[in-house]
């Protein structure tokens, strides 16, 4: 369907990005995104997705708000004790009136996942299940000051075949909003196919200088034996 | 010849006088033409310009008085799409 005049004036500017368009901004309203984890990196990473105009945003975290998620833009001081996910979706709705968004139940269908876990145990699981669903994904790690976004399209090197050991330091706030940010902006250029071949890639942020490599699947990775084509029925066993 | 497609962008402020000539042009086959209908001044001066920049071709430009004072007529003929984008 094409873009209503009050799409269009709304992301007015982006419609002029070099392979962006009508057709990218469509396939962006199109999108059904599971955002795992509503914290510090889920802020900024939600805040860029609503503005960019994907269609429909699922929330998933199972924590209340504490008193230092005060920090982001989605909380204030007197929603401490709500459950996040809620907080989040409300404040997502109340930023743009083109999006949907809600807390992720059960029977919901997600075309696109980003992982913006409070731990890199969550990120990993949370990406693991999109590669077993066959769903494109973005893991958002912060580390310290800066952080880590791997991208992962159907088919490419696992999460866990991208991932490198970081400093393992302290998440910070400024370390949150640019790798958030850089999630939610790595997440459009997948669902808008802006960019082709849709390898998958990591970029590294570390004293805020961003190192980006195409990432390379692991000998032995379980993710290798299911991107193969399957493979016909092999000779008889002897 | 008559045009294949008609907008008519006079009540619209930059950038979306060029937002929605281009999003028009999109819609079209390469070669077809978009006639737009412009206001003098700024549209007037960009909308044709920057989608030579883009790769299309002015076929006709006039003023078109008998739309309203100031009023201008502009075809455009879609070129050829654009190279897409590279992953880096």
């Amino acid at each position: 369907m094409a873009l209503s005049d009050a799409e269009v004036a709304r992301y007015s500017r982006q419609l002029l990005l070099p392979a962006m368009g009508e057709e990218g901004q469509e396939r962006l309203r199109g999108a059904r995104v599971r955002v795992a984890g509503g914290g510090a990196a889920a802020a900024p990473a939600l805040q860029y997705l609503a503005a960019s105009g994907v269609g429909t945003i699922w929330i998933d975290d199972p924590e209340p708000i504490e008193a230092g998620d005060g920090a982001g833009w989605m909380f204030g001081p007197a929603d401490v004790g709500r459950p996040r996910a809620a907080a989040a979706a409300e404040a997502v709705r109340d930023a743009s009136g083109l999006v949907r968004a809600d807390v992720m139940r059960l029977g919901v269908r997600p075309t696109v996942v980003l992982a913006c876990g409070a731990s890199a145990d969550v990120s990993r699981a949370v990406a693991e299940e999109a590669r077993l669903l066959q769903l494109p994904h973005v893991v958002a790690e912060v580390d310290g000051e800066g952080g880590a976004v791997t991208v992962v399209p159907v088919g490419a090197p696992c999460h866990a075949c991208a991932a490198r050991p970081g400093l393992g330091a302290d998440p910070t706030p400024a370390g949150a909003a640019v790798t958030g940010a850089l999630a939610a902006l790595e997440l459009v250029l997948l669902v808008t196919g802006a960019v082709q071949p849709p390898v998958g890639r990591r970029i590294e942020i570390f004293r805020g200088t961003p190192l980006a490599r195409t990432t390379v699947r692991q000998p032995g990775c379980a993710c290798g034996a299911a991107a193969a084509p399957r493979a016909g029925p092999g000779p008889a066993a002897p | 010849m008559r045009p294949d497609a008609h907008i008519d962008v006079r009540e619209q402020a930059c950038p979306l006088t060029w937002v929605r000539t281009r999003i028009a042009l999109g819609r079209l086959a390469p070669g077809a033409v978009l006639e737009v209908l412009l206001r003098e001044g700024e549209p007037l001066d960009n909308v044709p310009r920057t989608a030579v920049e883009d790769g299309h071709r002015v076929v006709r430009l006039e003023a078109a008085p008998a739309e309203g004072r100031g009023s201008w007529r502009v075809w455009l003929e879609r070129g050829a799409p654009r190279e897409e984008a590279t992953w880096p």
